[in-house]
């Protein structure tokens, strides 16, 4: 912006900056909330695999880990379906980040103790060769994801959202 | 946070949309929102875990609940070439399986016929454990019932032709699974006709060895056994890339010969 005080072009430069603001929310939403519509679907119907996904990263009890395998994915499309249309976006945001984070945590930790797995994100999962695991790649990406999760906690404006139709912002 | 962000403009802005709204006839409740999207979040959850627990149990039960024959219970391993008598401190070979595994396919093109000759000289005790993992993640039956096919085949003494031929002609895509006719031509080509072929394909049909495929399933999943081919020599997991050839692969039988 210039030296120019005239509240006038102030007022059109803030207002062209929160739509620019207001459209990486709303990329930043679709591209979020499709990443985890895509990762839940993948496991839906395959009940067996999502929970032993879950079991190869030997954290929490046996048992927990298979009911949190069953969980996982339905909890993903209904955090993704928020996400895209932009229903209670900054708390979905929130725990979408955190899931993300706690991905992260899992697979830093996979790869600290020497397992060869594969994160299973989206689908699949379970041992496999050493040579086959992806740590860094999968840690990358999950990081993206979470990235563009931070970005709607931080400002979870965004164009075209329901919280912008019923609630007015 | 938000209201770090609220400037002077983004208030007057806020103000204008809200006169909108009030206009427009808007003004819904966000906590009623925010309570049925929870209430239905959380019952979408807990009924895709009921959901997902019923269909795993209905995929693993419907047939029958019969043993192989040399196996004397559930989950425990099948004990090929049974009439051969091993030599003095021969190992025992566990080999977990599943035939839709294409991993299993090369290692048992590469190793195969090793393993069947250490075997059929009293070199090594050699278990196959049939897995069925793969019906899961693939959204088939054909691990189960290519399975179930193969101790058919046990049950007239010829479940290592079997074994081989399923490995021989495993579908080049994985997923597309066993079809009947592979199966029935399989249990032809190993030499079944007549009466044996007919027992063959009643046993088939009633999913006859079913639930003994499930119960390895778990019992080796349980034993620590993550993902297929896995090898085991007395009990003690060998890494794959150690035994990749012939050669390697009968010295570490060697090896662990007493």
């Amino acid at each position: 912006m210039t030296t120019t005080t005239d509240p006038s072009t102030d007022e059109a430069g803030t207002a062209r900056r929160d739509r620019v603001l207001d459209l990486v929310g709303l990329l930043a939403r679709l591209f979020l909330g499709v990443v985890l519509l895509w990762a839940g679907v993948s496991k839906v119907g395959r009940p067996l695999t999502s929970q032993r996904a879950v079991q190869a990263y030997e954290i929490m009890p046996f048992d927990l880990a298979g009911y949190v395998g069953l969980a996982l994915p339905f909890l993903e499309i209904v955090l993704g379906a928020l996400l895209v249309l932009g229903l209670f976006t900054r708390p979905v945001a929130v725990v979408s980040t955190l899931l993300m984070l706690a991905f992260v945590a899992g697979i830093a930790q996979a790869w600290a103790r020497g397992l060869t797995i594969d994160c299973g994100c989206f689908g699949g999962g379970g041992q496999i060769a050493a040579a086959d695991t992806q740590y860094p790649q999968e840690i990358a990406r999950d990081l993206g994801f979470a990235l563009a999760g931070a970005w709607l906690w931080w400002r979870p404006r965004s164009l075209v959202s329901l919280d912008r139709i019923l609630f007015g912002h | 946070m938000a209201k770090k962000n609220a400037t002077k403009q983004a208030s007057a802005r806020q103000a204008k949309i809200q006169a909108a709204q009030k206009q427009s006839g808007g003004g819904v409740n966000k906590i009623v929102v925010a309570t049925v999207v929870v209430v239905v979040a959380i019952i979408a959850v807990v009924a895709g875990v009921i959901w997902s627990e019923q269909s795993k149990r209905d995929a693993a039960t419907g047939g029958g609940n019969a043993l192989p024959p040399g196996v004397s219970e559930l989950g425990a391993g099948y004990p090929a070439f049974s009439d051969v008598t091993p030599v003095d401190g021969a190992p025992t070979l566990d080999l977990y399986e599943d035939f839709q595994c294409p991993a299993c396919a090369s290692f048992e093109g590469a190793l195969g016929s090793t393993i069947e000759d250490l075997a059929t000289s009293g070199k090594v005790r050699l278990v196959y454990h049939v897995k069925n993992f793969l019906d899961d993640n693939l959204r088939n039956d054909s691990s189960t019932r290519a399975g179930n096919a193969a101790f058919c085949a046990a049950d007239a003494g010829v479940f290592q032709d079997y074994h081989d031929q399923l490995y021989a002609q495993q579908p080049a895509t994985e997923g597309d699974g066993f079809s009947d006719e592979t199966l029935t031509s399989i249990a032809t080509s190993v030499g079944l006709s007549g009466e044996a072929l007919s027992t063959w394909e009643t046993c088939l049909t009633a999913g006859r060895y079913d639930d003994y495929v499930n119960s390895v399933e778990e019992a080796s999943f349980a034993d620590g056994v993550r993902g297929t081919p896995t090898v085991r020599i007395n009990g003690e997991d060998v890494e794959l890339a150690t035994i990749q050839t012939p050669e390697a692969l009968v010295q570490a039988v060697e090896d662990a010969t007493q």
